[in-house]
């Protein structure tokens, strides 16, 4: 193996880590502030990346330049998802935590379909931008600009995060969550900032999901390919910390690429899981976990 | 007047049920899930041959075109009912059996992936009733002593014998020939089958593999795999993959500056949404495929039968759906020499089959079933992508243009 290739898979799986980390942002900021696992997290990553095919096919937009309208559309879908279903499914009375499950489970089914129904099944792809498959290299070291930018966007999407966790709203955040119902005493909204902690967690997916249709297809069942990895990056990076689950994307990233290089690649999840499994045994609330 | 709607309610009612003589063909394929767009289509091609043999088409030259329904059958009409596997065998047995004993159909159609036929064709043995393998690929379903099971078009070790026979003239002709080959494929029934075939062939031709890359099917990237292929550098690149890993490979390959010369075992190669999804990136890849669209002078029926798919589906005929249409055809040419839905008879009529190529739309010879239900007259072609379609180049005789040939520049 040359030094050009060791390189080579470092890069792609340092790029592709920050990738992973960002797409796993919103569900760590949802599980964070309510412990509700967003089964729907797939399918609202989907639905960014149709969005930014659709707007870049009828305007000829950049997907950079669309960044701020789908976040903002994803945004007002959070807090509508928050209003008409997890507010509800939050009031029942018996099996709180089976009709939680079930509620986020019914919505990615439902969107799934719905996506199948509007869009059709076949692969869509985004077809005029700046980036889109351009790329450098240093000697025999390419870097993918798609992935560059990608990557950039994560790190300063959980720059912002990290900032908003300073502001006021961020401490209203983080006192509903240590405690949803004394909250109430000192005069904090739950259901708000419930509502609002939706809206940012689906808006940081909508993020995600527009740099990533720069450089991945699109199809209603696309979401599950990344879901699985977002959630393994959440629990391994410790649910609810923002550090864990960028640290912990990384982290997934570079050991499938190792892994890939040096087994089979259609094992190449084996080393993700099994270090997993080791943080699980040794460090049950993952890497960056406080509960 | 209430009463005379309801009489005639009545007498619509009546009217629909009465189509009693319709021969009840049922079609198992992904309507939803990752392959749910090639059931679509799918549906559009059956469609066009159900349309074609029901009613008369007699401008369109090939077998079934001429009058209206099944001849022997006074006139019978084909319906082909459809069920959804969604790409998963467990599903596609379940369907099968709910379209023999619920629905009663005479004959199975289907599915595109291998796996699913694996299933499926089980179960039409165990019931036996016919099953008819439309794009089904994998050499194996034909080899396990099914005595239901029958396949129009090449499988992919008629296929890769194909790519390896390409080779070998292209070798010659150019005094470039292929020293080394990466292989590339998922992990699926259609993926290993294929390699294995692959490696067998290669040996027999001389050939080294220098990569034998099994990679998970739609992962969310595919930069290591490319990796391995590129520091392996063979002279050609062979996958094996449908139509989200083909998307993701081109791309792949392009962001590590690796553009090697690429020969696919067709399936998402050969789909539009790859092509469109793509672009020039795709420009040069090399893919055998059972079917020519310009293959219009020694296949008539091409045109017209393009465009009334064109119609339903706002596509091309591909690999994959023109396959469909002949395996439709087929079919109901057998109901009809049988003369009779049992599927005895049917099955009886499948195994004395006997239709010339031209009376079809694909460039293979004809169609006629060894005992292992495989079509032994089923011979591919090797097409190129140049400006965004594929184009026929090989056998050189009914080539439409010249290969691009860069291995050994």
């Amino acid at each position: 193996m040359t030094l050009d290739t060791v390189l080579q898979v470092a890069l792609s799986g340092l790029l592709m880590g920050l990738i992973y980390a960002l797409v796993a942002a919103g569900l760590s900021l949802i599980f964070g502030l309510m412990d509700i696992v967003n089964f729907a997290h797939g399918e609202l990553l989907m639905l960014a990346m149709y969005a930014t095919v659709l707007l870049n096919a009828a305007t000829g937009l950049d997907p950079l330049l669309q960044l701020p309208v789908v976040a903002v559309g994803m945004f007002v879908l959070g807090v509508l998802i928050y209003r008409c279903l997890i507010g509800r499914a939050l009031g029942v009375q018996f099996n709180r935590g089976m009709v939680q499950i079930f509620v986020t489970f019914g919505l990615a089914i439902f969107i799934r379909g719905a996506a199948q129904l509007a869009f059709g099944g076949d692969f869509r792809s985004v077809n005029v931008s700046w980036l889109g498959n351009k790329t450098v290299h240093f000697g025999g070291v390419y870097v993918p600009l798609p992935q560059l930018a990608a990557s950039l966007v994560c790190l300063v999407a959980f720059a912002a995060l990290l900032g908003i966790s300073r502001t006021e709203f961020g401490r209203a955040l983080e006192a509903t969550r240590e405690d949803r119902d004394a909250v109430a005493l000192i005069g904090i909204d739950r259901d708000r900032i419930f509502a609002l902690g939706w809206g940012l967690g689906a808006a940081a997916v909508g993020i995600a999901g527009t740099m990533l249709a720069t450089f991945y297809y699109v199809s209603p069942t696309v979401g599950a390919n990344f879901a699985l990895i977002a959630y393994v990056t959440v629990a391994l990076g410790g649910f609810g910390s923002m550090t864990g689950a960028l640290v912990a994307g990384v982290l997934i990233g570079e050991v499938e690429a190792v892994t890939a290089q040096v087994l089979e690649p259609s094992l190449k999840q084996v080393g993700m899981f099994a270090i997993y499994l080791v943080v699980l045994m040794v460090r049950p609330r993952g890497l960056f976990g406080k509960i | 007047m209430k009463r005379l709607w309801v009489a005639m309610a009545v007498f619509a009612a009546g009217l629909s049920t009465a189509h009693a003589e319709d021969i009840l063909i049922g079609a198992i394929y992904p309507l939803s899930g990752n392959a749910s767009q090639i059931g679509v289509d799918a549906q559009a091609a059956v469609g066009v041959m159900s349309d074609i043999i029901n009613t008369d088409h007699a401008a369109i030259p090939m077998l079934l075109g001429k009058g209206g329904g099944l001849p022997h059958m006074h006139g019978a009409h084909i319906k082909v009912i459809f069920a959804d596997h969604q790409n998963d065998p467990q599903k596609a047995r379940a369907e099968a059996e709910r379209l023999i004993t619920q629905e009663h159909v005479v004959a199975l159609i289907g599915s595109y992936t291998s796996a699913t036929a694996a299933t499926i064709s089980q179960v039409a043995e165990r019931y036996e009733v016919p099953y008819m393998a439309m794009d089904n690929s994998s050499p194996s379903l034909s080899q396990r002593g099914l005595k239901w099971f029958f396949r129009t078009s090449p499988h992919d070790e008629m296929f890769t014998q194909g790519m390896f026979d390409f080779y070998k003239a292209i070798g010659e002709k150019t005094g470039h020939p292929v020293k080394t080959v990466s292989l590339f494929y998922e992990d699926s029934i259609f993926g290993s089958d294929s390699s294995n075939v692959q490696k067998k062939l290669a040996a027999a031709a001389g050939i080294k593999v220098v990569a034998d890359i099994k990679y998970r099917a739609n992962s969310p990237s595919l930069s290591a795999e490319a990796q391995r292929l590129k520091s392996a550098d063979a002279d050609v690149v062979m996958p094996s993959s449908y139509t989200s890993d083909a998307i993701l490979l081109m791309r792949s390959d392009n962001e590590i500056g690796y553009h090697p010369t690429i020969m696919a075992q067709s399936a998402g190669f050969a789909e539009n949404s790859f092509l469109t999804s793509v672009g020039t990136l795709a420009d040069g890849v090399m893919s055998r495929s059972s079917f020519a669209l310009d293959a219009v002078k020694s296949r008539p029926a091409i045109p017209a039968v393009n465009a009334m798919f064109r119609a339903r589906a706002n596509k091309d005929l591909n690999d994959n759906t023109s396959r469909q249409i002949v395996a439709v055809q087929t079919l109901a040419d057998a109901i009809d020499r049988a003369g009779s839905s049992k599927p005895e008879d049917i099955r009886a009529a499948l195994t004395k089959t006997d239709i010339p190529g031209d009376q079809t739309i694909m460039p293979l010879k004809g169609v006629k079933f060894d005992s292992t239900g495989q079509n032994t007259e089923a011979t591919p072609v090797i097409q190129q992508i140049s400006g965004g379609a594929y184009h026929t180049i090989y056998p050189f005789d009914i080539a439409v243009q010249a290969p691009v040939w860069n291995v050994g520049k």
